[in-house]
């Protein structure tokens, strides 16, 4: 099965709207549609924003993928940024107010189906989510 | 990309064209707030019809353009969130934490007019 | 009519290059079981037919099997592509074509209702006959006969596991297609006044038909401009706390829409049991039956309904 990766480099605030824009090119091709087009695109939007922020650079990689039969996209988000010093509780931290700044990734977790990260302080942070077509 | 604002009377229309970066939604907010103070006006709609994304950084400026927007005087409605935009809103936990919302320019325009007039009555 | 028409999918059947080599692999056929094959060719290729003949008769005898059995045109074909098959599987190319057959002759059998346990039968009837020609060939040298049968067995193994696969793949299409059809007709939107819908909800919600529920809906609030909906859950037959939380979620994004959800039909208990889980139901408006909820809305809307004056007397009874 062909997996064609799209690296989209974040530099800058206006690659968090190309990198959108490609991650819902893909996941129309990959099969999904409605809702789950705009809620792929959003949970990318906020860990790219998360790369802009804190990282300042790093890339996205987007790349379809199946397993047994079911269709879907893998995103993996890295940065050599300075990493999550507390990772559970970036991952409690929120959005229920938005009002704290807060790093997206709670909300981008409840968004995909899979959602991994690995960072290391000093060394960076990388993102690993899944989202699967709903049979 | 510059937001188009118009001014219809005592009300601001802003129609977002296209996607926007975050300095795009900066900016806005600040043309906003200009405008708001320069023209004294009562109301501003923001249409969004046209964003396939809403996410948290959008979210939170379109709250600050209503907060400031009230701090000199006037009311803001958000029209035009699509559906698919919304369910994704709401499963992120985003709100417009009392923002009000409408569904187009009309019902937009119609919700600030009843809202002005209350306004009037009670002074 | 659903269009239930099987399309030969290899990639959704896992049958890349690199699967073929995993099912080889997971049968144990190796480069000395198809040299083996190879050299016992010529006691079957000239009378493939008599083997043929062995598999479809044991399915003739077969109640279950009367679709395949009774249908000329569907059992010649079936015929003509195992007799293929069977050359193929003697002659040891075991490549993408042979996998290909394999799937086309699956399809068939799952087409004429053939299933796993008829035609594990099938099978077991055909590897039979072959088995004991094998060891009636060998019989001076039985357990080289033995390695040759066993060797024909992993092919047929590897036979029988893809046109199993096939068989599920279909049954699974075919649910899938129904679902999607149930799914379509079950909840109407329906418009009972300017700038009012009306929703009732009946029956069982699962995930997926909630969230289908929710796309119509918001949907219907933008196609018809709707402010004010009223969705009335009395029908719902369980009301979980998975699905007090998706309804909390559609009243959210309704409201973003500027549309008001009034949900009507929650019984007083349902509403403390969810309350006692945990749930908020604060950001939800509730009336007890559709009728309250309708007058709201329409009160709200700001609708008064009149009853004229000289009203026409009521019809008389014929």
């Amino acid at each position: 099965m062909a997996t064609d990766k799209t690296h989209v480099p974040i530099d800058h605030d206006v690659d968090i709207v190309a990198a959108r824009r490609r991650a819902r090119e893909l996941a129309t091709q990959v099969g999904f549609s409605g809702s789950d087009l705009t809620i792929i695109a959003t949970a990318i939007s906020e860990v790219a924003r998360n790369i802009v922020v804190y990282a300042n650079r790093g890339e996205i990689v987007l790349s379809a993928v199946q397993r047994g039969n079911q269709r879907g996209v893998l995103v993996v988000a890295r940065d050599e940024g300075p990493g999550i010093p507390d990772i559970p509780r970036a991952m409690r931290d929120g959005f229920s107010t938005g009002k704290s700044l807060g790093l997206g990734l709670p909300g981008a977790r409840r968004l995909m189906d899979e959602f991994e990260i690995c960072s290391e302080v000093g060394k960076g942070t990388t993102i690993t989510m899944r989202k699967w077509i709903r049979q | 990309m510059a937001v188009p604002i118009l001014k219809q009377g005592d009300m601001l229309i802003a129609s977002i064209q296209s996607d926007l970066s975050d300095e795009d939604l900066e900016k806005l907010r600040d043309d906003v707030a200009e405008r708001v103070g320069r023209f004294k006006s009562l109301g501003v709609i923001i249409d969004v019809s046209i964003l396939d994304v809403m996410d948290s950084f959008a979210t939170r400026m379109l709250r600050t353009i209503g907060d400031t927007t009230k701090l000199r005087g006037a009311k803001t409605v958000i029209v035009g969130i699509q559906p698919e935009v919304a369910i994704a809103m709401v499963q992120l936990g985003l709100t417009l934490d009392g923002i009000p919302t409408a569904l187009d320019l009309e019902e937009g325009l119609r919700l600030l007019k009843i809202s002005i007039t209350e306004r009037h009555r009670g002074n | 009519m659903l269009d239930t028409t099987p399309s030969l999918d290899l990639e959704r059947l896992q049958l890349s290059p690199h699967d073929v080599e995993r099912r080889k692999a997971f049968v144990g056929l190796k480069a000395d079981d198809v040299e083996r094959i190879r050299s016992i060719k010529d006691l079957f290729l000239p009378n493939a037919d008599r083997y043929i003949a062995v598999f479809f008769d044991h399915l003739a005898g077969i109640e279950e099997a009367a679709r395949l059995s009774g249908n000329y045109r569907t059992l010649e074909e079936a015929q003509r592509l195992e007799h293929e098959h069977l050359i193929a599987m003697m002659q040891g190319d075991y490549g993408r074509d042979y996998m290909e057959q394999r799937v086309r002759l699956g399809m068939l059998y799952s087409r004429a209702g053939l299933d796993v346990r008829i035609l594990l039968g099938a099978f077991h009837v055909l590897m039979r006959a072959l088995g004991t020609e094998i060891m009636k060939h060998f019989a001076k040298d039985p357990l080289q006969g033995f390695d040759a049968f066993i060797s024909v067995k992993k092919i047929g193994f590897l036979d029988i596991g893809l046109t199993v696969d096939v068989l599920i793949a279909e049954r699974e299409r075919i649910i899938s297609v129904q679902q999607d059809a149930i799914r379509e007709l079950s909840t109407p939107v329906l418009q009972v006044r300017d700038r009012l819908l009306i929703l009732p909800i009946i029956g069982i919600i699962d995930s997926m038909r909630a969230k289908q529920l929710t796309d119509d809906l918001l949907h219907s609030i933008r196609a018809n401009r709707a402010r004010i909906v009223v969705m009335d859950i009395t029908g719902v037959a369980a009301v979980d706390s998975k699905i007090a939380n998706h309804l909390i979620q559609t009243v959210a994004a309704a409201r973003l829409m500027g549309a008001s959800i009034i949900v009507t039909g929650l019984s007083a208990d349902v509403a403390q049991a969810l309350v006692g889980l945990g749930v908020d139901l604060s950001s939800i408006r509730t009336m007890n039956d559709l009728q309250g909820g309708l007058e709201e809305a329409e009160r709200q809307l700001g609708y008064k309904i009149v009853r004229l004056e000289n009203s026409p007397p009521a019809l008389e009874q014929a």
